[in-house]
């Protein structure tokens, strides 16, 4: 369910957004939350996201977050000091990446707004504030890769949080 | 090809299997959903929703969905694809397709294209569809192999395929009940409601001969898919493979 969930999510903004994701396609992103069982890959095809758990081949992005930076963005810690500390890595083809970041400065919905048909108002409203944080962030940022960093923590950390830990009082 | 396959757990000649799954499927159409109901609990529902969900079709998208008999997944595909998408609902028998018609028209649904077909040779161009979907119907075909290439065909670069099919269950407890289920109850409730109880239990023995998950992802595979992955459901009674072109 909870890769349904991602998949719908992402989709969902790929196309209230009426991103072309075209470039991207054939694209392989995995994306993994180390200590916690959050550890996906994003397939690229026919202009749509699936998400699998194994996409069984090597990624051309990959992007590891370990646990303590996932909770520490839920509790408003400036992202800048995440990926300066390490605790955000990506890897992977440069190419690939900006041709995310080019997609991904696009997108522009409220994500509030379209977490609460899914999560319910509290959740999406904790999320939608922090993916607004994270989007001013990467607004500012010059680098290619630090802004990567913020717009995929955006589309794919937050709609998990949302699932997972809604009821443990982080 | 093999000169024989199986039919339950009879071997039949090749050539007769397809004229057999046909007798089934005309005994049992007339009450095929209400079967369906009766024998899941209702939770065949929830199967195909989960389906449905994690298609990925889009409004304007084309679906084909392969021995889709009733249409219970025509359905939701047209609802998603809009006045702007196409849904082809095939199946190899007519009487199931003709229930099919009635249920779509029962639920106000319209703009479907109904299509007798042999999974094995599909009548539609290469690189067509962007999601082909096939729900308990990949075990009645007499060659499995033929039919997943043809879907891969038909499916455009990228597009998806769905499996939705019996699979096997790792639990020994519920694998005990489900068999006794399946070859105590199924046959009798099929005999009681849809006075064929020969149909039901060539059910149940068609899924104890159709491939597990594993299996089934490597047939998947092999036919040159990029990527295969399942979910099991209710324990692994069923699987839904999720197949990427």
């Amino acid at each position: 369910m909870r890769l349904l969930f991602l998949q719908q999510v992402v989709n969902y903004i790929i196309t209230s957004s009426g991103l072309d994701i075209g470039t991207l396609n054939n694209k392989i992103i995995r994306f993994s939350l180390e200590d916690l069982p959050l550890d996906v890959d994003f397939v690229c095809k026919n202009n749509r996201v699936f998400v699998l758990s194994d996409a069984g081949t090597p990624a051309d992005v990959d992007i590891k977050l370990k646990s303590t930076a996932f909770l520490s963005i839920f509790n408003g810690e400036d992202i800048t000091e995440l990926l300066r500390k390490d605790k955000i890595v990506i890897k992977g083809d440069v190419k690939t990446a900006q041709l995310l970041v080019d997609l991904l400065n696009k997108a522009d919905i409220d994500l509030e707004e379209e977490l609460s048909k899914y999560t319910g108002d509290i959740v999406a409203n904790g999320v939608g504030k922090m993916t607004n944080k994270l989007k001013a962030i990467s607004s500012d940022q010059s680098s290619a890769m630090a802004a990567i960093k913020g717009s995929l923590l955006k589309l794919f950390v937050a709609p998990s949080k949302s699932k997972r830990y809604k009821n443990q009082h982080i | 090809m093999d000169k024989t396959t199986h039919f339950g757990f009879k071997d039949v000649a090749t050539d007769d299997k397809q004229k057999l799954v046909r007798g089934v499927f005309d005994s049992v159409s007339n009450k095929y959903d209400l079967m369906n109901d009766v024998l899941s609990f209702g939770a065949h529902r929830l199967w195909k929703s989960y389906t449905t969900k994690s298609s990925n079709v889009k409004a304007g998208d084309t679906v084909l969905d392969i021995a889709g008999g009733t249409g219970d997944l025509a359905i939701e595909f047209k609802k998603i694809t809009g006045k702007n998408g196409q849904v082809v609902l095939s199946d190899i028998n007519s009487s199931m397709l003709e229930e099919g018609r009635k249920n779509l028209i029962n639920n106000g649904i319209f703009g479907v294209d109904f299509v007798q077909s042999n999974a094995e040779l599909l009548p539609f161009k290469s690189d067509s569809f962007d999601c082909v979907s096939i729900a308990f119907g990949l075990r009645n075909v007499t060659n499995k192999d033929l039919a997943l290439k043809e879907m891969f065909r038909v499916l455009k670069p990228g597009g998806s395929l769905l499996i939705l099919e019996f699979s096997k269950t790792d639990s020994e407890l519920l694998k005990k009940l489900y068999d006794f289920y399946s070859f105590n109850v199924m046959p009798k409730l099929g005999e009681l409601i849809a006075d064929d109880e020969d149909s039901y239990r060539y059910l149940a023995e068609s899924i104890r001969k159709h491939p597990d998950q594993e299996k089934l992802k490597d047939m998947v595979l092999d036919a040159g898919f990029s990527f295969c992955e399942y979910h099991n459901l209710s324990g692994g009674i069923v699987a839904l493979h999720k197949c990427i072109k």
